[in-house]
């Protein structure tokens, strides 16, 4: 492989050419009108500009990518996460074409990108599965009906979903209407497909995902769990890797569960296969990522491997390097996803210029971004400005490290979720590790922040004055000494 | 001593404080070079940073836990001036719907001159690929839409007016 198309914007599309330039191969970057002066455009060795800022005539436009692919001379494509990576469609088209795609086969794709083809897929390996009713719902009062089957709350869900789009938590029955026809609604303006369905909606659950790796002679290993418990509308905010309250025995388990999910489709490349775990510690069947994910640099942070380099080795046909008695877990790895959002105002986006923008630095700090000062956040995307990453020898210094991070990371000009961060890694049900998905609705305020901020605006406002005072004492000798000079000058 | 009658009026951020004299007097607070102090309250040792300074302005701005603040300063001569100038504010009651983030508008929901009802909904906003159904938290008549489908919007936007 010579050069490499990815076909992505921000941070992940920057992350990925990191790691081609090192196995010297050559980059194509695609950019929309909005993102001309993008890191990731700056970054490449070549760029194409697809068209508008909108997505849906920009970064979506496969037709268009793969065009300018073959024009360039490129021979893999690399989709990242989110727009066109587990669009099963696409990726044939670029096989098609003559292209890899760096990433899963088309086929596995399609089974575990829609998430009631992926039920029944793994059906016969015995993978505990959440209660609920496994086909596409359109009618009002079918659902309605099955709803009242399972019991509210429920959970609608986009079958083509990710990322908690398309995603509605339903607690009675005068909501089911408007909430479908959202969910509905989003589902088809994301996905292109408005198939939704419905599942009981585990209260007090947690989110244990387990990564895994198969190359295209049949080997698949599991690079441990991530918790990504902590969310915000449905949408995670913090992961870390290990879980706290995993056994490795439980780990064991689930990870030799995750390699049968990816088995049973054939799976190739790198994907993760997410588990609900109730506070039994049972775990269910979620549904498979076949992409690679957001917080993807926990798992690397403790295996030290780099998994955009290992996707594009089994791409070119390359056998994995290691097997599962070769990796352990060393160390604790923690990740803040740093949106441009107001916690202290529901997490709405809090669009932008970044008038002042310093990355911390330093030992087991890691900043995975596509900004610099003075740039703005486009409405037209995703709101995540950075993925802050920490690692320690073990979770207490992790944390340590993610709080001392947190406070040298300077952002001005927006809100971001930066402060939450201080308030989930300062809490105690994080710190002890129990804690699940409702975290926020349990624990957080934005009175926590606002009366921290508070205090130390005080601080602030004693420090200035105390400055300012002194400042002005300074000038009075300089007036005394005009005036002895004066006296002299009259003697 | 109640607030106005203290010696300094200070904002930081969107916070005020009021100190006097003896309150700063009895501050543990040193200064460790130019721009660091250390000061100790209630036996916390906290470490600020003066990042800017304009004293001719009485602005400075300090750097307390990682994050900045902006402090204005207000002596017993600027509080008296403010207190002279005020009394001259005005209040104009508009009722109107605002966008509460940047976005853009999928579908106005409602027309002109309709009588809308508490909790129905008056527009989709869309913002960041999240769709946000903008509802009304009153009843009342819609005077005026300011804005149409497919169109970006600032937050702070008025998107209806009413009456």
């Amino acid at each position: 492989m010579q050069k490499i198309l990815v076909a992505n914007r921000g941070e992940i599309a920057l992350r990925i050419m990191r790691t081609i330039r090192r196995m010297g191969i050559k980059s194509v970057a695609v950019y929309s009108e909005a993102d001309r002066h993008a890191r990731h455009v700056l970054f490449a060795d070549e760029a194409v500009c697809l068209g508008p800022a909108p997505s849906n005539q920009s970064y979506l436009n496969g037709d268009k990518i793969i065009a300018f692919a073959k024009e360039l001379g490129v021979d893999g494509i690399h989709p990242g996460y989110g727009f066109l990576s587990e669009n099963a469609d696409f990726a044939q088209k670029v096989e098609d074409a003559g292209i890899t795609f760096i990433g899963p086969g088309p086929e596995a794709m399609r089974i575990m990108g829609s998430k009631l083809a992926a039920k029944d897929c793994v059906k016969a390996y015995d993978i505990p599965m959440v209660p609920g009713i496994q086909e596409a719902i359109t009618d009002v009062q079918l659902a309605k009906k099955i709803a009242g089957q399972v019991g509210y709350p429920i959970l609608i869900k986009a079958s083509a979903g990710g990322g908690g789009k398309g995603m509605r938590i339903v607690d009675k029955e005068e909501e089911l209407e408007e909430q479908m026809e959202r969910a509905i609604s989003e589902a088809t303006s994301s996905f292109g497909d408005g198939s939704v369905f419905i599942e009981k909606y585990v209260t007090s659950p947690r989110h244990v995902e387990i990564q895994v790796l198969a190359d295209k002679f049949g080997n698949t290993v599991h690079l441990f769990e991530r918790e990504c418990s902590v969310q915000r509308r449905h949408q995670k905010v913090v992961e870390e890797s290990p879980s706290s309250i995993l056994t490795p025995e439980l780990r064991k388990k689930m990870g030799a569960a995750a390699v049968m999910v990816a088995k049973s489709c054939n799976y190739t490349s790198t994907g993760t296969v997410e588990f609900l775990m109730d506070d039994k510690l049972n775990f269910y069947f979620l549904e498979m990522n076949t992409r690679l994910q957001v917080e993807h640099p926990v798992t690397e942070m403790i295996t030290g491997i780099d998994l955009v380099e290992e996707q594009i080795k089994i791409a070119r046909g390359e056998q994995l390097g290691f097997t599962q008695d070769d990796l352990k877990i060393n160390g604790h790895a923690l990740e803040l996803r740093v949106y441009a959002e107001d916690p202290l105002n529901n997490f709405l986006p809090s669009i932008g210029t970044l008038e002042k923008y310093v990355r911390p630095q330093g030992e087991g700090v890691r900043v995975d971004d596509g900004y610099e000062e003075g740039m703005a956040i486009p409405i037209y995307y995703d709101p995540m400005i950075a993925k802050l990453a920490t690692f320690g020898r073990n979770r207490t210094e992790a944390i340590a490290n993610m709080l001392q991070a947190i406070k040298d990371y300077k952002i001005e000009g927006l809100s971001t979720t930066l402060p939450f961060g201080t308030f989930v890694f300062e809490h105690e049900a994080f710190v002890s590790g129990k804690f699940d998905t409702h975290f926020v609705k349990n624990y957080y305020t934005p009175e926590k922040i606002k009366e921290k901020q508070k205090n130390n605006a005080e601080i602030a406002a004693l420090v200035a004055l105390k400055h300012y005072l002194d400042s002005q004492e300074i000038l009075k000798p300089v007036d005394n000494k005009s005036t002895s000079w004066k006296r002299r000058l009259a003697h | 001593m109640s607030d106005e009658k203290k010696s300094f009026k200070v904002k930081s951020n969107e916070f005020v404080f009021a100190f006097d004299k003896a309150e700063l007097a009895a501050l543990d607070i040193f200064q460790k070079s130019p721009t660091w102090y250390n000061l100790i309250k209630d036996h916390k040792s906290i470490n600020a940073t003066i990042v800017d300074a304009n004293i001719a302005e009485k602005m400075v701005t300090v750097e307390v836990d990682g994050e900045s603040y902006t402090v204005n300063i207000k002596d017993e001569l600027d509080q008296m001036l403010e207190k002279m100038g005020f009394g001259a504010s005005s209040t104009r009651h508009v009722k109107e719907i605002k966008a509460p983030m940047p976005g853009l508008v999928l579908q106005v929901s409602v027309k002109e001159g309709q009588e809308v009802k508490e909790g129905e909904r008056i527009l989709i906003l869309e913002a960041m690929k999240m769709e946000n159904s903008i509802t009304l938290h009153t009843n009342a008549t819609i005077k005026k839409i300011r804005v149409i489908n497919g169109q970006a919007v600032e937050k702070g936007q008025v998107l209806v007016e009413l009456e």
